[in-house]
């Protein structure tokens, strides 16, 4: 039983991790109808960032600032860094083709991922970097339930998402720029029309997206301790589908989605086999597209004819 | 022993979500009739085409045709049994040529599968050649506007009145018995709005086709239709002939307002 | 909106009586000018149009003809071993991108996972033609495996096609790439003793027909000519039928297709089906050819190939298919074989780009001069701070290092200001793209400066890498400045 209560809690750790990159992926198709299958290399130059903060300071057994100061400089350096990134992204290769039919963009997404990837092979070499977390923050401490342990990186991850979250939501549903985001997503002439900055507003929506990316790599190099320039690849296929159950555009569908993926595959290793795992979520995607396309928590689109 | 008319829509009622889009409507069409539409924006014509070729199903009632019931079909049946339709906004196949445009809705009529077209086997030439006549025939009951030099042109480079007379052009490639017209001489000048009356007029007499169209333009309306059906708010409010309808009190107040002295006189 | 213009006296008869009222008479220049459908055609520029309209003129079959007749006398003229692979390799994508553009480009739906056709092809010859199964192997002719694959493809294709009932554009690209990835990780974990597993499988039978056995590399080439021909001639034929009609037409407005008696649900399985076919096909011959087949051969980045070969070329167009299968991967392969001598496509690339774009002849002039004194004056100041700023070597051989000698900065330990540099050369290019006049020929200058520095350091160094950047820079650049590609036809798609 403790085994099972264990498996759940490492599940909604990773499904946290899912549902923040889900998060930003799912901002962007809301604003912009686009599938950006460059956002999981986004979260990949985050991961890197990350490490290279450790490096700057020391190294992961040398740190000479404090472990807390560390990871503030970690998250905030990821988030501006990769935002921007997104933004030059959002500005050089997106928004000529905004009119464009919808393979143009899609195509695009897909060549700016792949050179992403590269470049990063390139300028980072093939070889795993490590974050050796467990020198400069500890596993074992953390939160005891009988036999089930939560570490404290997981507890980090798990709080910063749910911040992250409500603060996300707070900003798109009480702030003007929330307002514009879903007035952008809604109808962009028609915003364009009542004097909302369309450019403004989907850079912001873009940086914002991509920010929750590169604070979910950094996260990621933290759980996991690995980071290659490959693993931008499946994280995007995950978040995919993480935000289509739960809902494309939808946030508290992203959130739920990224939770039953990340619980679905810890269950999945667990108590099948860790090959099986990548397969089945594949078919949760598929019954779910097939059933209710729409999401768990979607909302369908009334087209006129 | 009279034949069931081409179209015949019984009790017909659809919603969407909250909305009451359809309600109870009934509605017949004639072999070789044309009938007129006409209503307010958002009365619920546009849905009737829409129920009628199987973009929706109905919710309740049903919709025949020649007799047979063809609710809940998908669209690509109800467009073989012989049910034509065109688009309120333009949905030509844009980057096709004219030509390519009528042929490409002689799909259900032919049968040549593609191993045939490869290997360009005595049946598939033969539909291609019966395609392409039937195509230049259909094309050339638009005389000059959709002329021999002008089916290799793509579709987006015609004028809006030459893609309007194109879609009508498509349709009737379908061989249809029911011609569903939606809007047709929306965006037109005057010359034209009178061409395309006399069009719509010409296809009943000479093609023989049964004819919905749903119109804004009382000229269009006025000039072609045999009868005038009237709806608001997805339920029929008058039938009749043009004067008859025009002047009926619920579809001047449905377009226009309220004129309660009106209303109480014809009652 | 205003009166047609009388049909010239050369067009056909038109039957049935005048329609209406006639306007005034013939509209000087626009009826004409519309009527020429080759100016919507957006031809390439200047001399390159003028030769793709002669080309056009000949005729697609007489066009086919040559194209085959010109593939095929090349060997004859000479060709290394290591050309003739990349001849090979080029055949074989070419043949990919026409089966590819029969999706993309005719039914304009995006499979992600085409590549899992390809690898299905080689994987089910591997399979039938080799001591894999059973005690001695199955070792079915080829007449008979070759036809057995391309069925099982075929039924493949159906199935990988059925989401496109429900799913639009982007959600069946990605359910496709799944599929794709799906392909892969069955290869490489699922039953190794029957499937080869990471492995591959090895020692393939070559194909073999009547007596014939294709064992040489050029009987390979001879034979993927034939297939490229019968593949681009089956599709033409196909394109022009009424399977192609229905095809476009779906492209265009799938409602509005639905609502003209096309089935729509049944020609999109069609489109899927016909694709998987040809990747099935061109993977035996692959398979046969490479005697082994990996999963890794049938990966992401094979994929991306595939897609940066149509769409560099045309998606849309069997030539453009082809064109760009041949163009990008002679350039993919040439350059990871011989990385010193790619320098001079480099920078003849560059310079082809500059003489086309820099009018008039002054400033073309100017900005080269400026190029160079900038380099020589750099390299001096270079070399006057420190030695081993200068002491390095270029990637490139020869005559262009002779050229480089003086002018381009070289440190001894090149690597990380290599890649300094091309972080920033990242940057200057997305600030050209954004800035506008005199100032971008201005910043064009440092650019150029730059891009050679990173090439020499960094690029060259790293060819695998390097020719991968280029893939995905093919397809950023195409989207933005020609997305119908080299050879296609400027589609236009009215939003509904």
């Amino acid at each position: 039983m403790g085994f099972f209560f264990q498996e759940l809690v490492n599940g909604l750790t990773t499904g946290a991790l899912y549902a923040l990159i889900a998060l930003g992926f799912s901002m962007v198709y809301g604003v912009l109808k686009l599938l950006n299958f460059a956002h999981g290399d986004l979260y990949m130059v985050g991961a890197y960032i990350g490490f290279f903060v450790i490096q700057w300071f020391g190294g992961a057994s040398g740190l000479h600032i404090p472990v807390p100061l560390l990871l503030v400089i970690m998250f905030v350096l990821a988030a501006g860094l990769v935002g921007f990134l997104g933004v030059a992204i959002e500005r050089f290769a997106y928004r000529p083709l905004r009119n464009a039919p919808r393979i143009a963009p899609l195509i695009t997404a897909i060549g700016i991922s792949f050179f992403l990837e590269n470049a990063a092979l390139l300028l980072f070499g093939a070889q795993y970097r490590v974050y050796n977390t467990p020198d400069f923050l500890s596993f074992s401490s953390g939160i005891r339930i009988g036999s089930v342990t939560i570490d404290t990186v997981q507890i980090m991850v798990l709080a910063m998402t749910v911040a992250l979250m409500v603060g996300l939501r707070l900003i798109i549903n009480r702030t003007m720029l929330g307002r514009q985001m879903r007035a952008v997503a809604s109808d962009r002439e028609a915003a364009e029309m009542m004097g909302i900055n369309v450019n403004f507003t989907i850079a912001a929506t873009f940086f914002l997206g991509s920010a929750l990316a590169g604070v979910s790599g950094v996260m990621a190099g933290l759980l996991f301790n690995q980071v290659s320039n490959t693993i931008g690849f499946i994280a995007g296929l995950k978040a995919f589908t993480a935000a289509v159950v739960g809902g494309i555009g939808s946030i508290p569908g992203a959130m739920l989605g990224g939770l039953l993926i990340g619980v679905a595959e810890s269950f999945i290793t667990g108590y099948v086999s860790s090959l099986y795992s990548d397969l089945l979520v594949f078919c949760l995607l598929i019954v779910v597209m097939l059933v209710r396309p729409t999401g768990l928590l979607g909302r369908p689109q009334l087209r006129k004819v | 022993m009279t034949a069931p008319p081409v179209l015949g829509l019984h009790d017909l009622s659809l919603s969407f979500g909250g909305l009451q889009a359809l309600a109870k409507l009934d509605l017949e069409v004639g072999d070789t009739e044309i009938v007129s539409l006409i209503g307010p924006n958002g009365a619920g014509k546009s849905t009737v085409f829409n129920v009628i070729t199987g973009i929706y199903a109905p919710g309740s009632g049903d919709v025949k045709f020649a007799g047979k019931s063809i609710a809940g079909l998908q669209p690509y049946v109800i467009a073989r049994r012989g049910v034509a339709r065109t688009f309120q906004s333009l949905r030509l196949f844009a980057n096709m040529s004219v030509l390519e445009n009528v042929m490409a809705a002689t799909y259900g009529a032919t049968k040549a599968t593609p191993g045939e077209s490869i290997l360009r086997l005595p049946r598939a030439r033969r539909e291609e050649r019966e395609v392409r006549a039937l195509a230049e025939e259909v094309l050339s009951f638009f005389g000059q506007r959709l002329a021999g030099y002008r089916w290799e042109q793509p579709a987006y480079s015609l004028s809006y009145a030459n893609r309007r007379r194109l879609e009508i052009a498509r349709a009737l490639a379908t061989q249809p018995r029911l011609l569903l017209l939606d809007e047709p001489a929306a965006g037109m000048n005057p010359a034209e709005t009178h061409e395309i009356t006399e069009l719509i007029a010409r296809l009943r007499d000479e093609r023989e086709v049964a004819i919905l169209v749903i119109e804004h333009d009382m000229h269009v309306v006025a000039g072609c239709s045999n009868r005038v059906v009237a709806l608001d708010h997805g339920v029929k409010i008058a039938e009749g002939g043009f004067d008859e309808v025009a002047n009926h009190p619920a579809v001047i107040e449905a377009y226009l307002g309220r004129d309660p002295e009106a209303l109480a006189e014809h009652e | 909106m205003s009166g047609e213009a009388l049909p010239p006296a050369t067009g056909p008869k038109v039957a049935g009586p005048q329609t209406g009222t006639q306007a005034a008479g013939p509209q000087v220049g626009v009826d004409e000018w519309v009527a020429r459908r080759a100016e919507r055609r957006e031809y390439l520029p200047s001399w390159l149009g003028t030769a793709q309209r002669s080309v056009e003129r000949v005729g697609w079959w007489p066009r086919l003809g040559i194209a085959a007749a010109a593939g095929a006398l090349l060997p004859v003229l000479g060709l290394s071993g290591f050309q003739l692979q990349v001849g090979i390799d080029s055949l074989v994508f070419a043949a990919l991108a026409v089966g590819l553009n029969i999706v993309v480009g005719s039914a304009g739906m995006l499979d992600l996972g085409y590549v899992a056709f390809f690898g299905f092809g080689a994987y089910g010859y591997a399979l039938l033609s080799s001591a894999q199964i059973g005690a001695n192997g199955i070792h079915l002719p080829s007449l008979v495996s070759i036809p057995l694959v391309m069925i099982g493809a075929a039924i493949l294709g159906l199935l990988v096609g059925l989401p496109s009932r429900r799913l639009s554009g982007d959600y069946l690209a990605i359910v496709t790439l799944f599929f794709g990835e799906a392909f892969v990780e069955f290869t490489n974990n699922v039953a190794p003793t029957k499937f080869g597993g990471a492995n591959g499988i090895a020692a393939l039978d070559p194909i073999h027909v009547g007596g014939y056995q294709f064992l040489s590399n050029a009987s390979y080439y001879y034979l993927l000519v034939v297939v490229l021909v019968a593949v681009m001639a089956a599709m033409r034929l196909l394109e022009t039928s009424r399977t192609g009609r229905a095809w476009r037409a779906i492209r265009d407005d799938q409602l509005a297709a639905g609502s003209m008696t096309i089935p729509v649900d049944r020609v999109k399985l069609m489109a899927f089906s016909f694709g998987a076919i040809v990747a099935a096909l061109v993977g035996t011959v692959y398979a046969a050819q490479q005697i082994s087949v990996f999963p890794t051969d049938f990966d992401t980045p094979i994929l991306i190939l595939i897609y940066a070969s149509l769409i560099f070329g045309g998606a849309g167009s069997i030539a453009g298919a082809v064109t760009g299968g041949l163009v990008v991967m002679i350039i993919y392969d040439g350059l990871l074989r011989s990385p010193s001598d790619s320098g001079y496509l480099f920078y003849g690339l560059i310079l082809i780009a500059l003489i086309a774009k820099l009018r008039p002849w002054r400033r073309l002039v100017l900005a080269l001069a400026a190029l160079i004194a900038l380099g020589f004056a750099v390299h001096a100041l270079a070399g006057a701070i420190s030695a081993t700023w200068v002491a390095g070597a270029p990637q490139s051989t020869g005559l262009i290092a002779d050229a480089l000698r003086n002018w381009l900065v070289l440190p001894a330990s090149s690597q990380t200001p290599g890649k300094v540099g091309f972080v920033l050369l990242i940057c200057l290019l997305i600030a050209l793209v954004q800035i506008k006049g005199n100032a971008r020929i201005y910043l064009l200058v440092p650019t150029i400066y730059l891009a050679s520095f990173v090439w020499e350091t960094v690029l060259s160094a790293n060819p695998s890498i390097t020719r991968q950047l280029m893939i995905g820079a093919i397809l950023i650049v195409m989207m933005n400045a020609r997305p119908q590609g080299l050879l296609g036809a400027r589609r236009v798609e009215v939003p509904t």
